[in-house]
């Protein structure tokens, strides 16, 4: 098993206008682990979720990332055209290993829904509707912020299920979450 | 070697220590030579044999419009400073030369139009510099509300050094083609706006002015800089020990 | 790619019909409101004909980042590809050829009514494409700057950018009247068009980049 890490944080800090956001953080990401980022409102989880993600540079610090495929990402933002029909949204979402479409749109009960305007769903739908950038993935990396907000228990069975799948396919994740989930990873706690 | 050089000597402290020395002996030489040159200019000058006595207000117009493109040029170079080498204090001169350019140019079109009104009969003209002048006062305005409509400074330092640089691109074309397009309307005007073979009575005092201007709006851009520096890194202990 | 672009705006009726509709309106209001000069339409048509074609492509470029901006997919777009200023290029040729190619053909038609001057209305079928371009690349740079803020913040910042166009503009059509050096005008237009199809991307891009900071 390959147990090079995936990405390397050194030292790594953050400030806007002056004010630190946090400061001297340093974790790894190997292969098949998960790392969960904790903190309170507000201690910067999403920003250093875009720094991972080489969105934000950090003002100090260094953060390597060794994964050769795209990164698999879902934020707080689902990325659908609401006035878009689902097809049309699959579409833009430029899946590239859709043999499990099919599948998963069973799974997330979103199958009846598909010439439906994306406006027209929920906000639980519409956050399985983006959830299938992360089924769909083709990446060795994936990170969530938040995934398990809107879903109720059985996409969220279906969601921990996959990570763990993913995670035992040397997949990396790296998430955020205040409601509790059934995923082994390490914890990073961000001090305030 | 360079980038280490440069931030070496542009960090915000030594910048600022340095200003508080030069500060006053810039300021009063320069304002001792624009008060000289105007007492020159406007009471030991012959009258202008066209224009009579209204000419006089080229002492302030001429260094006006000279400076109002001398400061955007500054605000370009320290656009690409700090893009490249991401030199701070370039980031904090950009925004206190925006103002101070914006005014500048100001002063030119207003100076500008109240020479218009005995010498051309109009204030006004849609004549190549007064528009290019014009150009260039609105984009300074869009400039500052540009950096004024973000609250994250690094972000709307970023935009407004790359807002700076595509404009800068734009001034040798504003001109061209105002040049282009006036000619065509054949204006008398346009032999008032080039400058006249000026008989050197006139053009020392107007040489002196240029200078003595030049040196008081380099004292407000220092001002206003130090506005900036002090204001952006309030938190920073040195600027405690400063103040 | 582009595809997907050309859907998405396909989809969005209001965003590419509207700037066409404003256009539209406002070159049928021109002879309204100069009823009096009926036998010289032609003075200052070509005025309003240029303000227009400025006018609708700001409009044009109205939601062109700011709805990727919102929703996340520009975040997706960034992480997925390294080549984001080309992504800008083919949202740019999208908006172009669904709304500036229409416009440009509106004031050949529109030409050819008032003028009744076949020729003259075919010469100014090539400057009303090439300026539709640049005007649209030029608000481009105006939205990307004033992202989230507000269009009209972008159209205060490039419109001193778009005032030299302008110039040319009416230069250009002084020419073609005349009958003198009308191709030196459609060559310098499309020398700025060259620079500015290369160099805006690659700045919305850096401009984006900053943003999504």
């Amino acid at each position: 098993m390959n147990k090079n890490p995936l990405i390397v944080a050194q030292n790594i800090g953050y400030k806007i206008n002056e004010n630190k956001l946090f400061h001297n953080i340093s974790f790894d990401i190997k292969h098949g682990e998960a790392l969960h980022i904790k903190g309170r409102n507000g201690s910067g989880k999403s920003t250093l979720i875009r720094i991972i993600l080489g969105i934000t540079e950090p003002v100090k610090g260094t953060l390597e990332n060794k994964s050769t495929k795209e990164i698999c990402y879902l934020g707080h933002k689902n990325a659908l055209k609401t006035y878009l029909t689902l097809d049309d949204n699959i579409n833009l979402m430029q899946l590239t290993n859709c043999d499990m479409l099919k599948s998963y749109l069973d799974k997330l009960e979103l199958n009846k829904y598909r010439d439906v305007t994306v406006s027209n769903l929920s906000f639980g739908q519409q956050k399985k509707l983006a959830l299938l950038r992360v089924f769909l993935n083709n990446s060795d990396l994936i990170i969530l912020d938040e995934p398990f907000v809107g879903l109720d228990d059985g996409a969220h069975t279906v969601l921990t299920s996959f990570l763990n799948n993913e995670l035992d396919k040397n997949k990396s994740l790296v998430f955020t979450s205040h409601i509790p989930c059934n995923i082994n990873s390490k914890i990073l706690e961000i001090p305030k | 070697m360079i980038k280490k050089f440069i931030h070496q000597f542009a960090s915000p402290k030594t910048y600022l220590y340095q200003v508080s020395r030069f500060y006053k002996y810039i300021f009063y030489f320069s304002l001792i030579i624009y008060i000289i040159s105007i007492i020159w200019g406007l009471f030991f000058t012959p009258e202008d044999f066209v224009q009579g006595n209204s000419y006089r207000i080229i002492y302030l117009h001429v260094p006006a419009s000279f400076l109002s493109q001398t400061l955007y040029l500054a605000m370009a170079i320290s656009s690409i400073t700090y893009l490249i080498w991401r030199v701070k204090l370039a980031a904090y001169l950009i925004i206190a030369i925006a103002p101070i350019g914006a005014m500048t140019t100001f002063i030119a079109l207003i100076s500008g139009s109240i020479w218009g009104i005995p010498t051309w009969g109009t204030w006004w003209q849609w004549d190549a510099r007064i528009t290019s002048t014009l150009i260039l006062f609105i984009m300074y305005l869009g400039l500052i509300s540009l950096h004024n409509s973000f609250s994250n400074h690094e972000k709307a330092d970023k935009l407004l050094s790359w807002l700076v640089i595509v404009g800068a691109v734009n001034i040798p074309i504003i001109k061209k083609s105002v040049d282009w397009w006036s000619t065509l309307h054949q204006s008398a005007s346009i032999t008032l706006t080039d400058k006249p073979s000026i008989d050197p009575v006139m053009l020392y005092p107007l040489i002196g002015s240029i200078v003595g201007f030049f040196g008081l709006v380099i004292c407000l851009v220092l001002l206003s800089s130090k506005y900036q520096i002090l204001h952006r890194e309030k938190n920073k202990s040195w600027v405690k020990d400063y103040v | 790619m582009f595809k997907l672009e050309f859907l998405k705006l396909r989809k969005k009726t209001r965003s590419w019909l509207g700037p066409i509709l404003v256009f539209w309106l406002i070159m049928l209001a021109y002879p309204l409101t100069v009823e009096f000069l009926r036998d010289k339409l032609e003075i200052g048509f070509f005025s309003v004909l240029w303000i227009a074609i400025l006018i609708s492509m700001m409009l044009a470029t109205e939601g062109i980042f700011s709805e990727d901006y919102n929703d996340g997919s520009l975040e997706q777009t960034l992480i997925k590809n390294p080549s984001f200023s080309i992504i800008i290029v083919t949202k740019i040729f999208t908006h172009w050829l669904l709304i500036g190619l229409p416009i440009s053909i509106l004031s050949f038609v529109f030409s050819l009514g008032t003028t009744e001057d076949l020729s003259l209305s075919l010469s100014i079928l090539p400057l009303a494409i090439i300026s539709s371009y640049i005007f649209l690349n030029l608000f481009v740079l105006g939205n990307a700057l004033s992202l989230n803020k507000g269009s009209v913040l972008g159209a205060l910042v490039t419109m001193p950018l778009a005032l030299p166009v302008l110039i040319v503009l009416g230069k250009g059509l002084i020419a073609i009247q005349l009958d003198i050096n009308y191709q030196s005008f459609i060559f310098l237009l499309l020398g700025s068009l060259s620079i500015i199809i290369v160099a805006i991307p690659i700045v919305v891009s850096y401009v984006i980049k900053a943003h999504l900071e």
